[in-house]
């Protein structure tokens, strides 16, 4: 009984956690996002807030959205049109769930599930529908196209996602988060030194799903004026920015628990305490790789996005599959 | 006007620029003008469609700078009425010009004042399109065979032709330019200086 | 007949045509990337569009009008609006053409002046062009490193004659006296600032090292490429014949420039090359500006080498009348081609001025380009056109 009633708690605390994270950390990139865009164009980005380099900038942004009128446009679908920011975020806390920081079930994961990649998979698509709904309850023809984009997106580029992954798990032998950083600890590196070409369609792909720059066709400001956002404003239109930036967290980690070692680093003993703290490292370079990337390239043409999908990722991650299995079998 | 030209280079240039001009009168049948620099050939306005269907072919002036009209009346609600009285008329021009020494005519015709109509050349110079539709909403003068005469700039339904003479400025009406004082009270000017506000 | 096979076929032919419709979609006038108040009404199927109908008007300021009842100086104050981001250029074929009517000459040091000031002009025009363009592609870094630039010329603009973009500096006979210190040096500084010379030497260095920053952070973008290469593809005919000048018309393949053959500046005595395109699309329209910066910097260091001593103005009345008589001048602005056809009776004012500016003729050619386009592609194609709404509307 005793046993029971703690296992309950810890994972009602872990929910917590997870719920709590997902702000902080959407918070914590989009500072990161403003203040390196800021210097790579010679500019200083945020100063005021906060007083000391404008660390609460987002903090008084977030204040100023949930004071902002939330307005529904009149021909709106009112139920769609509400609950799409609310699945846009539910897709990204449900995500980080899974994720292992630390070798001990106990406080190191929420729940570690024996199909681990398959559900990462499945609830980081969630957030897609989500999008799609905004897009087309807005009565907006620009949300409308920036929603069937968004859609499009997501049908082309899910397949390279998931077929990067099986490489891995092949390697692995298991789809457990757990069970395939246990593997890559064990073995001393990680995936990413055999599975380069599957890490690097993962990364590609990943860029396509959270709708970043050289893949923003569905937000597209200068095209579609903000797509499938145009319509909203006050928190909900917060929702979408919060998720984007806790999106690419969730996206970084199970990128980095695939194919960096998540939590391993090789010659420290993954029993301590400083777990976690690597694998946030390795996720904040893949952040900052991002955001450099969003910072520095133009946006594909959608027809160009789909042909790279279709024509290159896609055979291409067949291709190394095969290899794997083949390797595998072999060795 | 270069810093330093030459006088030879100076006559060179009126004789290219003469010859020039004859070229494109006698192709189009009309009469030549040069007046600083500028080449002018008059056109009947029957002959406005042809003309310009030879300068786009034959002449090689195929770039179409401008077109536009000048509304010549002796009765004007705004700026300067004419010394001399002038014939009532629209007067209709197009700038073509070539490519390769920067050659420019300006083909010009005489339309009448009170029903002006001509041919529409959207079809010899496509971007005439845009500048027929100006001109009609600006001077009231009707392209026939414009594919799309409607108003360019102005609201749909904005009355009368704001470029013409007899149009006046409202807001001068209410509130002559202060520029008329500056004009008055200038000195040292041996006759004494048109008081004529060059507003309305 | 009506009950054969084919019939049935063509009736369902026509019951699938009847399903799908185009879809109107309106962009603007309150858009991010028409660059004003420029509204287009485009069908569409799907992301193609089948017809796009540009509506403009919406800053229409009606400045031919005005011009009738104003005196010529004060013309000069409204002209320099009208392409706002190259105010400088838009003044001096106007006053070039109230001068050939007088017979007046600006002296040389004016006209060179006139001169470094315009390619100054037309080096901030391309650098808003080159900060704005891979904006709407999606690359906003570019912008800063094109903007600092510019600052740094429109510094020197505003040196020179107090205004940043509307400068308003151009007399019929020369351009303004400046006075480059206090109160006590009037007569001797009755010039261009000291220091102007040497500034800008150094302000063209750090353009042409930025142009090189420019290049390397676009020009070799896959995606930048991909996104412009053979897109909106413009033939030299179409564009000449809609009246497209400038920059457009030379990416092209039209090695027409009017500086190297009309002579409202003294552009004879410089050396430079006029830069031309080869396939007409997007990204020679992007070269050719990148190309025309550099020349420009090529330019305006020839010329403050040797500017020639002379006053800064010519003899002229205290009250400007200009002779009866018409003139049309035009000059290469950034743009394209500006021009003024200028009708004097012999007034304080003109009797008709009609403005040809660059950017209403580099519209017009928007139906034809954008026909078949995709939505994405619009945006693309409409900015490296490079108009400024204030240009088309006047």
């Amino acid at each position: 009984m005793s046993l029971e009633l703690t296992f309950w708690w810890l994972l009602a605390i872990k929910l917590a956690v997870a719920a709590a994270v997902v702000p902080v950390i959407g918070m914590v990139i989009g500072y990161a996002e403003m203040k390196l865009s800021a210097h790579m164009q010679s500019r200083v980005g945020p100063y005021f807030a906060g007083g000391r380099f404008g660390w609460a900038q987002l903090i008084a942004d977030g204040v100023k959205f949930i004071q902002k009128e939330d307005i529904i446009p009149e021909k709106a679908d009112r139920p769609v049109f509400k609950w799409a920011p609310a699945l846009v975020m539910l897709g990204t806390m449900a995500l980080l769930v899974i994720v292992p920081l630390h070798p001990s079930s106990r406080y190191g994961i929420v729940r570690d599930l024996e199909v681990g990649i398959f559900y990462a998979l499945a609830i980081s698509s969630v957030s897609t529908i989500g999008v799609l709904m905004a897009g087309w309850s807005s009565a907006n023809k620009y949300s409308m196209i920036g929603g069937l984009r968004a859609a499009g997106q997501l049908i082309a580029y899910e397949l390279p996602l998931v077929l990067a992954t099986v490489g891995v798990v092949i390697q692995a032998g298991t789809m457990s988060m757990q069970g395939i950083v246990s593997a890559q600890v064990a073995q001393g590196w990680p995936f990413a030194l055999t599975q380069f070409i599957g890490f690097a369609i993962f990364m590609i792909a990943t860029l396509a799903e959270l709708t970043r720059l050289p893949f923003d066709m569905p937000i597209a400001e200068s095209e579609l004026v903000m797509g499938y956002v145009t319509e909203y404003s006050g928190f909900r239109f917060l929702f979408f920015f919060l998720a984007e930036f806790a999106n690419m967290f969730s996206m970084s980690v199970i990128a980095a628990t695939l194919f960096l070692g998540g939590y391993g680093l090789w010659g420290i003993n993954p029993e301590t305490l400083l777990s976690p703290i690597i694998l946030f490292a390795k996720v904040g370079v893949l952040v900052f790789l991002m955001i450099w990337l969003r910072w520095t390239l133009p946006r594909l043409r959608e027809d160009q996005l789909q042909t790279l999908a279709w024509k290159w990722l896609i055979p291409i991650s067949i291709l190394n599959i095969i290899v794997t299995a083949v390797l595998k079998v072999v060795i | 006007m270069t810093a330093s030209p030459s006088e030879n280079s100076v006559s060179e240039a009126a004789a290219a620029l003469d010859e020039f001009a004859d070229r494109v009168a006698g192709a189009v049948g009309g009469r030549a003008e040069v007046s600083h620099g500028t080449v002018k050939v008059r056109v009947a306005s029957s002959a406005w469609k042809e003309a310009l269907t030879v300068t786009s072919g034959d002449l090689g002036l195929v770039f179409l700078s401008w077109l536009s009209a000048i509304d010549w009346t002796n009765e004007v609600a705004v700026g300067d009425e004419p010394d001399e009285p002038v014939e009532e008329r629209y007067e209709l021009l197009c700038a073509v010009s070539n490519l390769s020494d920067g050659n420019l005519a300006i083909i010009s015709t005489d339309l009448d004042h009170d029903s002006p109509s001509i041919a529409s050349v959207a079809d010899v110079y496509p971007g005439a399109n845009w500048h027929e539709r100006e001109a009609a909403e600006m001077f009231g003068i009707d392209f026939v065979g414009h594919p799309d005469l409607t108003k360019l700039y102005l609201p749909d339904s904005f009355e009368g032709h704001p470029l013409r003479k007899d149009f006046p400025l409202l807001s001068r009406e209410v509130k002559p330019w202060p520029g008329k004082v500056d004009v008055e009270d200038m000195p040292e000017n041996g006759s004494s200086p048109s008081t004529e506000n060059p507003g309305a | 007949m009506e009950g054969t096979f084919a019939h049935h076929l063509s009736e369902a032919a026509v019951s699938v045509e009847l399903e799908t419709e185009g879809m109107t979609l309106n962009i603007g006038p309150q858009h991010p990337s028409t660059h004003g108040v420029l509204r287009l009404i485009a069908t569409v199927d799907g992301e193609r569009a089948t017809n796009v109908r540009p509506v403009i008007g919406y800053m229409h300021r009606g400045y031919e009008k005005l011009s009738e009842v104003r005196t010529y100086p004060q013309i000069i104050t409204i002209i320099n609006r009208i392409d706002w981001v190259s105010g400088f250029a838009n003044e001096v074929p106007f006053v070039v053409a109230a001068e050939r009517l007088m017979g007046v000459e600006a002296p040389p040091r004016a006209q060179w002046i006139r001169l470094v000031l315009t390619e100054m002009a037309r080096i901030s025009s391309h650098l808003v062009f080159m900060a704005s363009y891979p904006l709407e592609l999606g690359a906003a870094t570019p912008l800063f490193f094109a903007l600092r630039e510019r600052e740094r010329v429109l510094d020197l603009l505003e040196s020179v004659t107090g205004g940043r973009f509307h400068p308003n500096f151009n007399r019929i006979g020369g351009v303004k006296p400046v006075y480059a210190a206090g109160p006590t040096t009037k007569k001797a500084g009755m010039d261009i600032p000291s220091g102007f010379l040497a500034e800008t030497r150094d302000a063209m260095t750090k353009v042409l090292a930025t142009c090189e920053e420019i290049e390397n952070l676009v020009a070799g973008n896959e995606v930048f490429l991909a996104r412009t290469k053979n897109v909106g593809v413009l033939p030299v005919d179409v564009g000449a014949s809609y009246g497209v000048s400038g920059p457009n018309l030379r990416a092209s393949g039209a090695g027409f420039d009017l500086r190297t053959v009309s002579d409202y500046l003294p552009y004879a005595e410089f050396d430079f090359d006029v830069p031309v395109g080869r396939n007409g699309d997007c990204w020679d329209r992007w070269w050719v500006r990148l190309e025309e910066i550099r020349q420009s910097a090529r330019i305006i260091t020839q010329a403050i080498d040797g500017l020639p001593s002379s006053p800064l103005q010519a003899k002229v009345p205290r009250i400007i009348k200009v002779p009866a008589g018409e003139t049309y001048v035009r000059a290469e602005n950034p743009k394209g081609e500006m021009g003024y056809h200028l009708v004097s009776l012999g007034g304080l004012g003109p009797y008709r001025l009609k403005i040809r500016s660059a950017s209403f003729s580099n519209l017009s050619i928007l139906p034809w380009i954008l026909e078949e386009a995709l939505v994405p592609d619009f945006i693309a194609i409409m900015g490296s056109l490079d108009f400024v709404l204030g240009d088309v509307d006047r």
